[in-house]
């Protein structure tokens, strides 16, 4: 009973502060102190917008969809992917903004020296046949759809047939971390990822190569619901644009990490959608 | 080992009469016969460099590198908590009742048969990340298994004090004033080991987003943040270290005062998507449609079962026989029987590390030095379990008083002691076979694809229909697994000798 009346409470309670804006993101990498470093993007927003923003930290991107879908959060920083999923879901969001770098995203397959593939190759080498493979996470654009994609395009057959084994790592600095150790032969990373873990001198380049780019493709995006402006008034959506696109403090840019942001609409991320679409990963 | 001393003369005739024996030997057959199946190829790379790295994270841990820490560990043991405690609540009253209907029991295996991550991202599409989504995610597994568990210490209760009621007594009354008493103790000390395992639960939870202790630890462990990755173990090990007297009887009052108000945020559930989630998401289109000529294209689209089903069960008999070799030598360490005070501590302390570190972290401990294949899940699960079933082991051999005098070291161990906790020990195997099977699911990365990892799939591109037709089977696949383990499990707590295994029932 007691938990019954503190949940009929919490519900009570829900409705009262239904004004605060919430939204969330997840870096690429990075996500140490987290929280302290997004509250003070929703610090940032609150100023420009005059809303009361918070930020909810989340774990996934599919956590990231859902909690977008329960309008949990009506802002959400998303994957290229995760942002076509999380539109399709909620009819009527929009994309508003993406980083400058997501307009020409890439890829970047990586090996271990030990393969004996060679760097910096004009297209994926025969030899990586029968060797193992790691993805991303599974529903990462970088990590996932764009290197799955140029792979079957490369070699006409399911990256299962392609090589011994295929991993799905979880993530784009455990990839380098299982490339680098040997466990795979071969992984595929989102670019700056590899460009901050190659620069930090986490990784040794003469030990890990990257042997292959893929051109470039749209990814991260914020996307905002439908719904914001008849709930918080007539143009949250344009504030909230406007505020991510002034954003210029490079402290709050490098959480994310970008050098800024650009406007973007859902019909950029069209060829993302067809691309998920001709793997079979989206449902048409 | 009771195997150990099987080709004496006449071993036809003592195999014949020692079932146990016959268990063990078949699950060692079986294993045989199956392991070349398995995929457990070795890739060894240059491991080291990052193992190294985490050894000085776990040597150096860094306990300000998070950014609430104790706020992450009041909001575990607040979920694992209050789960239990709804547990006890919705499973006790279904105790009672769990003899007289089959429904009832078939219903309690199935929620039971899925994993607590797997209803909470169930929950999770309907409360969001929420305390709702948290605490549903562990009292509703743990309330079935709390329903048949402890329905089986009450019908183990002695029948004598009962049978001097008066023929009329009701069935409230029997229970209250004859039964509970008597089976008071067991079942204490049951719901105070589910307490534990809720512990785990809940740090586990935080790999789904619940912001528990396993929130940080994954993401820190996952980006190699590894001095941060060491102070949270540390701190979950201190915490299960030091349960005895945190969560002392005496103190569940405070408990029950200070926790609810860790609980938290409460979702502002939205019912038309409740609605959406239930009457659409989770069924099939062609089902929903009315539309059964499009059900074979919707089918085509699950992945590929056979090998799933093969390499889940494979792995859970895998992992169940590892976990008897894990268990068999691990248990002398922490017993009072063997070796000295000290040495007793540091084992101990070791068994808590294995038995708390989820198998995830162990799996990609292993992964990095064995390449990816079934044997990094192997060994983890072996490791993990084993280390649980020897530590409940040990308890078991404490109350037991050898007869020879002068039997030390290994003959005691072999004389002695094993044939007393073995009925046990193989009895909490057989228990402890159901979670290793639901742990299976877990270990997806490896590039193992069990049915877990499907489910794992399914739920990360929304495809609801599917991932809730995959929990499906996958439950009734534990469902049917778990019928032929309570047969061996009868088995062995009658074989051997008659003498009552205090451990098996406090066991799952």
């Amino acid at each position: 009973m007691r938990w019954l009346s503190a949940l009929a409470l919490a519900l009570a309670a829900g409705s009262v502060h239904a004004e605060t804006f919430h939204f969330t993101a997840i870096p690429d990498e990075d996500e140490a102190r987290l929280v302290e470093r997004f509250e003070r993007v929703a610090d940032y927003l609150a100023e420009q917008t005059g809303l009361d923003v918070e930020y909810v930290p989340v774990k996934s991107y599919p956590a990231a969809v859902s909690a977008f879908r329960n309008n949990q959060v009506q802002l959400a920083w998303f994957g290229g992917l995760t942002g076509v999923q999380a539109r399709a879901l909620v009819p009527g969001s929009q994309a508003i903004a993406q980083g400058v770098e997501d307009a020409e995203f890439r890829s970047y397959f990586i090996a271990g020296a030990d393969t004996g593939l060679a760097a910096d190759q004009s297209q994926l080498p025969e030899d990586m046949e029968g060797m193992s493979f790691t993805f991303g996470a599974r529903t990462s654009t970088s990590g996932r759809l764009m290197p799955e994609y140029y792979l079957r395009q490369r070699f006409n057959a399911s990256p299962q047939a392609i090589f011994s084994r295929v991993g799905f790592s979880g993530d784009h600095s455990r990839t380098i971390a299982l490339v680098a150790a040997g466990s795979f032969d071969v992984g595929a990373v989102n670019y700056k990822v590899w460009d901050a873990a190659v620069a930090d001198g986490r990784v040794d380049s003469d030990e890990v190569k990257v042997i292959w780019q893929t051109p470039p493709y749209p990814d991260y995006q914020w996307t905002i619901r439908g719904d914001v402006d008849e709930r918080f008034g007539d143009d949250t959506t344009a504030q909230i644009q406007q505020a991510l696109l002034s954003m210029s403090d490079p402290s709050l840019l490098e959480s994310f990490p970008r050098s800024g942001f650009i406007a973007a609409d859902n019909d950029d991320y069209a060829p993302i959608e067809e691309t998920g679409q001709a793997l079979d990963l989206l449902r048409p | 080992m009771p195997s150990a001393d099987a080709p004496l003369p006449g071993w036809r005739q003592r195999l014949r009469s020692a079932p146990l024996v016959r268990l063990t030997l078949g699950l060692l057959l079986l294993t045989a016969v199956l392991l070349p199946l398995a995929d457990l190829s070795i890739t060894t790379g240059a491991p080291w460099a990052e193992l190294g790295r985490m050894l000085a994270g776990f040597i150096q841990p860094d306990f300000s590198a998070t950014e609430s820490p104790l706020h992450a560990l009041a909001l575990t043991i607040a979920f694992a908590f209050w789960g239990v405690a709804l547990g006890v609540a919705l499973g006790f009253p279904l105790a009672l009742l769990f003899n007289r209907s089959a429904l009832l029991r078939s219903a309690c295996a199935f929620v039971r048969a899925i994993h607590e991550l797997f209803w909470a991202l169930l929950f999770l599409q309907v409360f969001g990340l929420s305390a709702v989504t948290a605490l549903a995610a562990i009292a509703l597994p743990y309330a079935a298994t709390f329903a048949r568990v402890y329905a089986e210490i009450l019908e183990q209760v002695e029948r004598a004090p009962g049978d001097t009621l008066a023929r009329a007594t009701d069935r409230l009354s029997r229970f209250l004033y004859v039964e509970l008493p008597l089976a008071r103790q067991r079942l204490a000390a049951y719901t105070r080991y589910r307490f534990e395992c809720a512990l785990r639960a809940s740090v586990l939870l935080g790999f789904v987003g619940i912001p528990t202790l396993g929130y940080h630890l994954e993401s820190a462990f996952r980006q190699g943040r590894y001095h941060e990755a060491g102070a949270l173990l540390w701190i979950f090990y201190l915490l299960i270290a030091l349960l005895p007297w945190w969560a002392h009887r005496r103190l569940l009052p405070l408990w029950l005062l200070a926790t609810p108000w860790l609980l938290g945020p409460w979702p502002a559930v939205d019912f038309t998507l409740v609605w959406q989630f239930v009457s659409v998401d989770i069924w099939p289109p062609p089902l929903r449609n009315g539309d059964l000529a499009a059900l074979p294209g919707w089918l085509a689209g699950l992945p590929d079962l056979l090998p799933a089903i093969g390499n889940t069960l494979l792995l859970a008999l895998l992992g169940t026989v590892g976990s008897l070799a894990v268990a068999l030598v691990c248990w002398p360490l922490v017993s009072r029987h063997f070796g000295s005070r000290p040495s007793r501590t540091l084992n101990g302390g070791l068994l808590i590390a294995l038995r708390s570190t989820p198998e995830l972290l162990l799996a990609f401990i292993f992964l990095l030095l064995t390449g990816p294949s079934m044997l990094p899940a192997w060994l983890a699960l072996a490791l993990h379990n084993g280390a649980l079933i020897a530590f409940l082991v040990a308890r078991h051999a404490d109350s037991l008083t050898p007869g020879m005098p002068g039997l030390r070291g290994l003959d005691l161990y072999s004389y002695e002691l094993l044939p007393g906790v073995y009925p046990g020990l193989l009895a909490l195997l057989f228990y402890r076979a159901e979670v290793i099977m639901r742990e299976t699911a877990l270990l997806g990365m490896l590039g193992v694809a069990t049915l877990g990892f499907h489910i794992d799939s399914s739920f990360a591109w929304l495809q609801f229909d599917y991932a809730v037709a995959l929990l499906t089977l996958t439950a009734l696949l534990n469902v049917a697994v778990d019928a032929v383990l309570r047969r061996l499990r009868h088995t062995a707590e009658r074989g051997g000798r008659r003498t009552p295994v205090p451990g098996a029932t406090s066991f799952n």
